[in-house]
């Protein structure tokens, strides 16, 4: 949106760029300092907060890692990210295509139902799907959360999936039936390879939601060994409230892993973001 | 023929959407139906008897759970604050993002940032410097407008959970924004140039118009996700002191999970805030569509 | 084209971290469906604090199991957090998988598990004999142990004793005694009380030392005719005097201070008096390892006989009576109190001796509360709904910042009593 009348250094421009710095250091604000006070001492931390650490501390970092089992969590929400993730992406899927293809009364009830869905807000739900959970022997367990994480996902998948395919033209398809496929083989070989951008899309998108959910996680899962990073977090908290210094390192150590993926698929999450939103 | 042709069919997708509905239904609509049910009766989430009760939760809820109502009525100034000032402040981030020749990528990747991290985390550093930083600011350097209690004090806590929602949900809206804006185009602003508009002129006739339809989904996006807040205020405040700061959210938490463990009650809570959130984003989206089309 | 590449690689990379995490856990649960002689115990504790200690002393039970009787046991324990602990256990025993093992809340609980039939007479285990007779009792429903203490505590506040004898004073017995006191601390420069009000069970526990102190004090009916319906908060309102007098002479910024930061500043002489449990002794000496902690009792008003210290029998360990693990199940509960290495243990996690196995000297601020239960003293800790606590933490806090009255807090907490009333009886 630079045009040619306004000039490069208007102060219009300078204002706007002043302002933008301001927003960008707001944003930064909270990290950087936990950064920074995470490598101090307890009370290095009281003396001056603001400045540089005299030495890098890193005795606070190994004290979160085994308090809060930080690797193990750490598998704990990859772990849970992952089942979910597959099960909404394989199950989403080859339902958003056959919504698509096959259309007529059943499938539009179908589609209807899973965007109706979408609406359903978590808090209507939690109680009853605790005690679902527990009936099927869910809680607790780390395939369990994949399971209702799919259950809980496929809604606004199956809607993005089926957008996808309507812009997908037949001809692939019909190719791959004249050569004698059947549907699956035509879904697996033809369909979804076609389908990876929006898988793509929608991988960041559910991977971010699940990782950073709290709520669920603190609902069913009871042992500490199969805490989610955020709940581990969440305990240290508990534990150590006044050993800022450790708080902080592991603060820094529960977001690390996001930054890490930020930093490298920034693109297709921004991409994810704009598609997601636009489209619906 | 035909008609043996569409059961096929009519089988064929069903097993293709076989998979997604059954994980689905079991996790969203039979957990949905359960809450229609649990609603109705006084259950305690731990007896396995659950005694029906008709409608006495609802009675009990409209009549004496004020508590409830309070935390509604916080909730929706939460809410109405955050959709103003998160729009507001995304759009105007955009704007100025879209208006520098440089630095456009660095400014967004920045502002997003924190949204990839859970508000939890996020939380938890900002209670770091509510309790800490601030005081040491106002302590060593003067600053005595920051010595508030920003989390004891229900006046001020209210803004700590606005400002700290506001910087971890900025980022996103912002993106859709500035998608919305990048999508407008450029002959416009070029003949408008052409006309001698200023840049405030342009704004007003060629790019708001042009992004109605981006204004209709964060709004919407905005509204459902302020009414159902939880993770900010719980890590936060924790809802306090006492119940200054308690939203709904966290209200029906706790009589679920703390205090008698009352499910059943709980579940009716829920169901209303549901209704109501469907009721107010319906007609949120109904009139903004309408006014899109008119545009 | 790249593009499509990275997307590839993108999926490819997850679909193989999938593949090898179900290989992993299907190759994790295969480990467990071993030979026989091989015994997995179930055990549920809720001290998430003290995980690292009980995991060692696990580690311990199964060591000797194997050298002793030839049995690999394996001991898995579950920690969940304290809010919902009861939740879950309570889940657990009414769906039939139960824990073959769990702590409960002796005096609040066990009466109704045992009648629920939910936990297995220990009574002619090695381990009864062993209790000291006032911790027995605690434990024993009709005469009869129901299970083994763990967190036996005589609590009042904490005071530091350096401060105490700098100002020349002594805990007190009434309340006009702690006004002096209070008047005394100011006078030399110290800050009376340490507030510690973010987390809202540690003002809490100025209502329950208050309430108790109060109720045994002079109205031993109160908590029967509360949960009848029949009693108000009214008639306790004396405790707010001194909840004010705490308040307005307390440290600054208390909504901003948990627990264990409270417990640091109290470890540093920030305050003279702590209005905290003895467990929170371990914290405060890992502060401050030279600071010298006296326990008092809490005075309500001018009558001595409502200054008392609350002794409660809390966490305690249960057997499930229905286990099909019985004979290691007992095994387990009998090695907490084991000749050898109990003491380690309790020492450990600083709990109080419980029984005659137990060697280890008592702390200093244990003596000092035991003096109060040795003159008789003390009070059992009052049994009230959770959701009664809950609210009083809360209004405590609403009421230190203001947004309540004395009266409305009288007035809310009768109305949560019998609301919790109404939700016990359906």
């Amino acid at each position: 949106m630079n045009h040619t009348s306004d000039t490069r250094y208007s102060p219009r421009r300078i204002l706007i760029f002043a302002l933008l710095i301001s927003y960008a250091l707001f944003c930064l604000f909270p990290l950087v300092l936990a950064l920074v006070n995470s490598f101090k001492t307890r009370s290095e931390i009281f003396t001056n907060i603001i400045a540089l650490p005299e030495h890098l501390e890193f005795g606070n970092y190994g004290r979160s890692i085994k308090s809060m089992r930080y690797f193990r969590s750490l598998l704990n929400s990859a772990f849970i990210s992952t089942a979910g993730l597959t099960g909404i992406v394989f199950f989403s899927s080859i339902a958003g295509w056959a919504l698509c293809r096959f259309k007529g009364k059943l499938s539009t009830a179908i589609f209807s139902l899973f965007v109706l869905s979408m609406l359903i807000p978590f808090n209507a739900i939690m109680i009853p799907l605790y005690r679902i959970a527990t009936v099927l022997h869910l809680s607790n367990t780390l395939w369990g959360m994949g399971w209702i994480y799919s259950g809980l996902g496929v809604g606004m998948a199956v809607f993005m999936y089926h957008g996808f395919v309507k812009g997908i033209p037949l001809d692939l398809e019909d190719a791959a039936r004249i050569d004698g496929c059947n549907l699956l083989m035509t879904f697996k070989n033809v369909v979804f390879p076609l389908l990876l951008p929006i898988t793509a899309t929608i991988g960041i998108m559910n991977l971010l939601w699940m990782w950073n959910d709290f709520l669920l996680p603190l609902i069913m899962l009871q042992s500490p060994s199969r805490y989610t990073l955020l709940l581990s977090t969440n305990m240290l908290f508990g534990k150590y409230a006044s050993d800022w210094p450790a708080i902080l390192s592991a603060l820094i150590l529960s977001a690390l892993p996001m930054i890490i993926v930020y930093v490298l698929l920034q693109k297709h999450i921004i991409k994810g973001i704009t598609e997601g939103a636009l489209k619906g | 023929m035909a008609h043996q042709n569409a059961t096929k069919r009519n089988l064929q997708l069903l097993a293709c959407t076989a998979p997604a509905l059954i994980v689905f239904i079991t996790m969203k609509i039979i957990p949905a139906v359960m809450g229609f049910w649990y609603s109705l009766t006084s259950w305690n989430g731990i007896n396995p008897k659950k005694p029906f009760i008709g409608l006495e939760n609802f009675r009990e809820i409209f009549t004496t759970d004020s508590y409830f109502w309070d935390s509604l009525l916080f909730t929706f100034r939460y809410t109405i604050w955050i959709v103003v000032a998160m729009n507001i402040l995304a759009l105007l981030l955009a704007l100025g993002i879209e208006s520098q020749r440089r630095g456009k990528g660095v400014f967004r990747t920045l502002f997003y940032l924190p949204n990839m991290i859970s508000l939890v985390i996020g939380s938890f550093m900002w209670n770091f410097i509510f309790t800490k930083v601030l005081y040491y600011m106002a302590d060593t350097w003067g600053w005595s407008f920051l010595d508030h209690s920003w989390i004891g004090d229900p006046t001020f806590s209210f803004y700590a959970i606005l400002t700290v929602a506001l910087w971890g949900g900025t980022g996103y809206i912002m993106i859709i924004y500035i998608a919305a804006i990048q999508g407008v185009p450029e002959v416009l602003h070029e003949a408008a140039i052409v006309d001698g508009a200023t840049p405030f002129q342009r704004l007003r006739s060629i790019t708001l118009p042009m992004i109605a339809h981006s204004f209709t989904i964060c709004l919407f996006i905005t509204l459902n996700n302020a009414f159902q807040v939880f993770d900010v205020v719980y890590t936060l405040t924790g809802g306090g002191p006492g119940r200054a700061t308690q939203v709904v959210a966290i209200n029906i938490y706790e009589e679920a999970f703390n205090n008698s463990n009352r499910f059943g009650y709980a579940t009716a809570k829920s169901l209303i805030v549901f209704a109501i959130v469907l009721v107010i984003t319906s007609i949120q989206l109904t009139v903004m569509k309408r006014r899109e089309q008119e545009l | 084209m790249k593009k499509e590449k990275t997307m590839k690689k993108i999926t490819t990379v997850l679909v193989m971290l999938c593949i090898s995490m179900m290989l992993l856990s299907g190759a994790g649960t295969k480990e467990q469906a071993s030979p026989a002689k091989k015994v997995t115990l179930n055990v549920m504790m809720s001290f998430p604090r003290f995980t690292e200690e009980m995991e060692a002393y696990v580690a311990q039970f199964e060591a000797k199991m194997l050298e002793e009787k030839g049995i690999e046991v394996e001991v898995e324990l579950e920690m969940p957090s304290s809010d919902q602990y009861r939740n879950i256990l309570q889940t657990r025993l009414s769906s039939n998988d139960a824990p073959d093992l769990f702590t409960l809340h002796a005096t609040a609980d066990l009466p109704t598990y045992v009648e629920a039939g939910y936990v297995a007479d220990l009574s002619s285990q090695p381990l009864a004999a062993k209790l000291y007779p006032d911790v027995r009792t605690s434990v024993s429903v009709d005469e009869k142990v129901y299970a083994v203490p763990f967190e036996s505590t005589v609590w009042g506040y904490l005071y530091n004793k350096d401060i105490f004898e700098a100002c020349g004073i002594t805990a007190p017995d009434t309340l006009d005694e702690m006004k002096e006191v209070v008047r005394v601390l100011k006078q030399n420069g110290y800050t009376p009380f340490q507030l510690a009000f973010q987390e809202q069970w540690v003002p809490q526990l100025m209502t329950a030392l208050l309430l108790g102190g109060k109720v045994s004090g002079e109205i031993p009916d109160w908590v029967d005719r509360m949960y009848a319906d029949q009693g108000s908060y009214r008639e306790v309102a004396d405790i707010f005097e001194m909840i004010n007098l705490v308040m307005s002479n307390g440290t600054p910024r208390a909504m901003e201070t948990g627990s264990e930061q409270g417990a640091a500043d109290f470890a540093n002489g920030k305050a003279a008096m702590y209005i905290q449990g003895t467990w929170s002794a371990e914290s405060i000496l890992s502060v401050n390892p030279e600071i010298r902690i006296g326990v008092g009792a809490l005075p309500v008003n001018n009558n001595e006989d409502c200054t008392r210290v609350n002794l409660a029998t809390t966490t305690s360990l249960a057997v499930y009576a229905d286990t099909p693990q019985k004979e290691m199940a007992m095994e387990f509960a009998n090695y907490i109190l084991d000749d050898e290495d109990s003491s380690a243990l309790y020492e450990s996690l600083k709990f109080n001796p419980v029984a005659s196995c137990h060697d280890f000297d008592q702390y200093d601020w244990a003596k000092d509360a035991s003096r109060y239960v040795a003159e008789g003293r003390a009070y059992m800790d009052l049994v009230l709904p959770q959701a009664v606590t809950n609210e009083q933490g809360k209004l405590l806090q609403s009421l230190y910042v203001k947004q309540v009255t004395v009266d409305q807090f009288i007035t809310i907490m009768d109305q949560t009593f019998k609301a919790a009333n109404k939700a016990l009886a359906q």
